[in-house]
């Protein structure tokens, strides 16, 4: 430090503070990465939380198919879903404008929305272990076959747990695998995500609400 | 021994006369509700069912009708009545709202019997009062269920009709368990189906039902939903988060748990019907005593330990639940719901201005809003 005159310290100090300031964000925002249509929404877990995820879609002017829990061969079928009709413990809507993509049309992109309910789970027939089971199917065939995978966490710290708990076993089955990651700030408190994004070096957005979805939503698919 | 015998019948008939006094007291006392410049129309319930006419379970229906024509929303409060966040919610919005486009159609006590009861062994207080700028408005406490003066044995076991599924006997007396009632039934089940009328004849788009919660119970500080309501309760929740910075989530209403409002009104007609829960820290069972304090501040020292050990549904700390807050939000969330809505159905729109949110009556206070019933004509203000 010999080289830079006393008086300069100060000013040293300050411009290291704003750069640490200015590149501690950039940490956490990445570019956000673009997804194409058609897209399925799915919960990874069985919250409420994909309702939250259709919603704010549906607020973007995003048409999207949604069942609770499909498996591999109903996501072969593509959009439409097989015609199929919902169902005790069984839930599909169809709202892909089917003029750009017709019935059958493979989808590209899938949202996963993050979060454990027993509650859910119970009424679609499902345990902590069978729900894993079907999310690793559903990410090796997203992998195989190029499909985009988005994983979202909105659900804040009542949808996180301990290491290991049905909240943190959910993430696990999903998030690592994932090609864009979105969460609020209360689900990201322990930066769990932002360690999985920087290890797998996955794009991550962090937001304060919500509702902040709708924009970036927007964004992926524009 | 006698002389014994005959000093506590004498203390017997004393405390026998005192509480039959408050309690005859309680049950008579009038509350002044103001319909404000936006009333265009006053019916009572009966209206919807003549049998109703003359009895306890009968009560005030007010109409606010806009220029416009557009959508409809009913709105109760007071179907417990020992959730007085429902009332007050409701009198702020009759006092105060003026619709621009479609009906704003408010029961404010939808179990008027209730409201003139009080819950047996538990200590309520019999009345409280909210302080505004020109004097403190004094409001009966009431009970969840009807009053048994009103409603008449109770069965063994109350069979609901007309799913059948079998309730407590209490909840014969409860008008969030009588949906969606019958005309022939016991008066609760009257009222539900003469609101059901309601919601059929003047085509009702939604209906919200306003409660309050136990912090201890995990349905609080929510909106409760059907399958039909749940997107539009959703977008009101992230907004209301968003916006205003307070938490409302959304909870599934169980399709299998039968008459609830939020169950049987979406299934009997083609309403959207929400439920909206409020945390009300004295109606928890571990708190200190049942005071008047303790209903409009929601401050307990063994619920705040509670909360250090995480056994609480919500965020609490030395502040409390008051009452402001907790009316507060179920303005925002009515209000948010009337927007959201509108926005997705602009032919059925319902615009209504002059009613304060959250922030505004966390600011002021609920009394704010209350408009003193002496400065204003006496046909303006009804009595249930």
């Amino acid at each position: 430090m010999k080289f830079l005159a006393k008086k300069y310290w100060g000013l040293t100090l300050f411009s290291i503070i704003i750069l640490f300031i200015l590149i501690l964000p950039l940490r956490a925002q990445t570019k956000i990465p673009k997804a194409s249509l058609p897209v399925l929404t799915t919960s990874a877990g069985q919250s409420n939380d994909v309702n939250t995820v259709n919603i704010i879609l549906e607020e973007a002017g995003i048409k999207y198919d949604y069942c609770d829990v499909p498996d591999v061969d109903l996501i072969k079928s593509g959009v439409g879903l097989a015609d199929r009709e919902s169902g005790p413990g069984f839930h599909v809507e169809v709202y892909t404008d089917l003029s750009k993509y017709p019935k059958g049309t493979p989808y590209k992109t899938i949202i996963f929305a993050i979060g454990a309910s027993l509650k859910g789970m119970g009424a679609s027939g499902l345990t902590v272990e069978t729900e894993e089971a079907r999310l690793k199917r559903i990410v090796d065939y997203c992998q195989k076959n190029n499909i985009f995978i988005i994983a979202v966490h909105v659900g804040g710290s009542a949808l996180r747990g301990a290491p290991g708990s049905d909240n943190e076993r959910m993430i696990d089955a999903v998030a690592p695998y994932a090609n864009y990651i979105i969460v609020t700030k209360d689900s990201n408190k322990d930066g769990r995500f932002t360690n999985i994004a920087k290890a797998r070096n996955i794009p991550l957005t962090e937001v304060d609400y919500a509702l902040d979805l709708v924009k970036i939503f927007k964004e992926v698919f524009q | 021994m006698i002389r014994i015998k005959i000093v506590l019948l004498i203390i017997l008939v004393i405390i026998l006369t005192i509480s039959g006094f408050q309690l005859y007291h309680h049950r008579h006392y009038q509350i002044p509700i103001v319909a404000g410049p936006g009333v265009t129309r006053v019916l009572k319930l009966s209206h919807y069912l003549p049998s109703l006419k003359g009895s306890m379970a009968d009560t005030w229906v007010f109409f606010l009708e806009g220029q416009e024509p557009g959508g409809k929303v009913l709105i109760l409060g007071n179907t417990h009545a020992n959730e007085p966040e429902g009332l007050l919610t409701a009198l702020v919005i009759i006092e105060n709202g003026q619709v621009e486009k479609g009906t704003v159609i408010i029961i404010p006590q939808f179990n008027h019997s209730a409201s003139r009861f009080t819950r047996p062994g538990d200590g309520y207080p019999l009345f409280f009062e909210i302080p505004t700028s020109w004097g403190k408005k004094k409001f009966r406490m009431g009970n969840r269920e009807a009053s048994p003066l009103d409603q008449w044995p109770d069965p063994d076991v109350y069979i609901h009709y007309p799913e059948r599924q079998l309730l407590s006997f209490l909840d014969a007396r409860n008008v969030n368990r009588t949906w969606p009632g019958r005309p022939n039934g016991l008066p609760m089940e009257q009222v539900t189906f003469a609101a059901m009328e309601l919601i059929r004849q003047e085509r009702v788009d939604l209906v919200i039902d306003i409660h309050g919660a136990e912090t201890m119970f995990p349905v609080t500080n929510c909106i409760v939903a059907p399958e039909k309501s749940a997107k539009l309760a959703t977008m009101v929740s992230l907004t209301v988060k968003a916006m205003e910075k307070f938490d409302n989530h959304v909870e599934p209403s169980p399709p299998k748990f039968r008459g609830l409002s939020h169950r049987e009104i979406g299934d009997y007609s083609e309403a959207m019907p929400f439920l909206l829960e409020a945390p009300i820290p004295f109606l928890d069972q571990p708190t200190g005593p049942k005071t008047e304090r303790l209903l409009l501040d929601g401050r307990d020292p063994f619920l705040l330990r509670l909360a250090r050990k995480k056994k609480l549904f919500v965020p609490y700390d030395e502040t409390g639940w008051p009452m402001d807050k907790r009316v507060g939000q179920h303005l925002s969330v009515t209000l948010e719901l009337l927007k959201q809505y509108s926005r997705r159905t602009p032919d059925r729109a319902i615009v209504i201005h002059n009613v304060p949110r959250y922030a505004e009556v966390v600011e002021h206070g609920v009394g704010y809003y209350f408009v003193n019933p002496s400065t204003v004509s006496p046909d303006k203000i009804y009595f249930n």
